[in-house]
């Protein structure tokens, strides 16, 4: 799982509890782009994931009294921040492209135009599904952690997954069992 | 036996293979076509962990750290309200001794005086700043950097006074206590004026 180590993690935590608006910035620094990049990657928009990344870094600042030292920072931002995440989806209700028939229409090997490249493909999922895969292939979450996120069972987030996986390999042109 | 699902191929990956899991396993030992798939499956994984790090197109911690000093200055005006309560009623209580010990008390209540006088000052800026709707607002860099600068001394004053009220003996450090309120109310007049101005500049 990757981790985002900062420099001197114990003394800029000290000084954030302790409220120095430096401390909170120099987190911020530190951890602005793997929270953005979780934030995109499960949003729909930019500017959502901009206001994921705001509300992550608030949320950071306000409680970080409550981070204990002993864990990982960066997997208590990164929670904080997915959280977030699924909150704006949740608020935002977007029209979930899981409902996209699944009689997409099938691309042969040779149809290479017709072929979208990972970043495509993935943005074409819907947003449950591309959250799941997201926080199951790459962030490395359990599903039973993800479920718990979602508010939703680890059954759910294993069929998110394996649907999310089957579309993929039909949109990215690889070959399927015959 | 049919071919592995992707729900089984995922599954394959899991902790705590269950007896399913395990049968799934033996067949991907004999059966090329799910080798084949198994394969592609991870790689596709690798390739989505290999995916750039996405980034913020626009600098997002001034928005941030100017929520924070609206969030701590609506903490504070909510202190400063208990304050004055708890300021009117020892007002109250001095005027009542005060034929006890004239003239000591006779100073500790004109500061408590002043100091209740600047309270007000700083409620009623804040207030002012609030109604600017500062939050919502459209602000170039320059306002952000200085309104940041006067809200991070205004957070380093409220400190020293959080210090005074703990640490400081009934009657002892109260002119300490109101120049370091005559500062306050005197960062929040500039305060006041940054949002003001920048208002004005954005026609609103």
């Amino acid at each position: 799982m990757e981790s985002y180590p900062l420099a001197n993690a114990e003394s800029v935590v000290a000084r954030a509890r302790s409220g120095d608006p430096a401390a909170f910035e120099a987190l911020y620094r530190a951890f602005e782009s793997p929270v953005y990049n979780l934030a995109r990657r499960i949003c729909r928009t930019t500017e959502d994931a901009e206001d994921v990344l705001q509300e992550t870094f608030f949320e950071v600042c306000r409680s970080i009294g409550q981070f204990r030292a002993d864990g990982s920072l960066w997997g208590w931002i990164r929670t904080i921040a997915a959280s977030k995440a699924f909150m704006r989806l949740r608020r935002n209700k977007y029209r979930d492209t899981d409902a996209l028939p699944d009689e997409v229409p099938s691309v042969r090997r040779e149809d290479t135009a017709l072929r979208m490249d990972l970043e495509a493909a993935l943005e074409r999922l819907g947003e449950t599904s591309r959250a799941v895969v997201w926080l199951h292939d790459v962030e490395g979450y359990t599903h039973e952690e993800i479920a718990g996120m979602m508010g939703r069972t680890a059954s759910f987030s294993k069929s998110q997954l394996a649907r999310a996986h089957a579309r993929l390999r039909t949109w990215l042109g690889e070959e399927s069992i015959g | 036996m049919t071919h592995l699902t992707m729900d089984e191929l995922l599954a394959l990956d899991e902790p705590g293979l269950e007896p399913a899991g395990a049968r799934a396993k033996a067949h991907l030992e004999e059966c090329d076509a799910c080798r084949g798939e198994y394969e592609r499956l991870r790689q596709r994984q690798a390739r989505l962990r290999a995916l750039p790090t996405l980034r913020p197109g626009r600098d997002q911690w001034p928005v941030v750290a100017k929520r924070l000093a609206a969030e701590r200055r609506r903490r504070l005006v909510q202190r400063a309200a208990m304050g004055i309560s708890a300021l009117a009623a020892a007002v109250l209580l001095a005027v009542a001794l005060r034929t006890r010990a004239p003239a000591r008390d006779a100073d500790a209540a004109a500061a408590e005086a002043q100091i209740a006088d600047l309270m007000q000052r700083s409620q009623a800026l804040e207030a002012a700043i609030g109604a600017t709707h500062s939050d919502q607002r459209v602000v170039d860099g320059r306002t952000v950097r200085v309104a940041t600068d006067l809200e991070a001394r205004i957070a380093d004053l409220d400190k020293m006074l959080e210090v005074q009220e703990l640490d400081a003996a009934p009657g002892r450090g109260d002119m300490q206590r109101v120049q370091l309120w005559r500062e306050r109310v005197g960062l929040l007049n500039a305060l006041v004026d940054v949002h003001v101005t920048n208002a004005r500049n954005v026609g609103l």
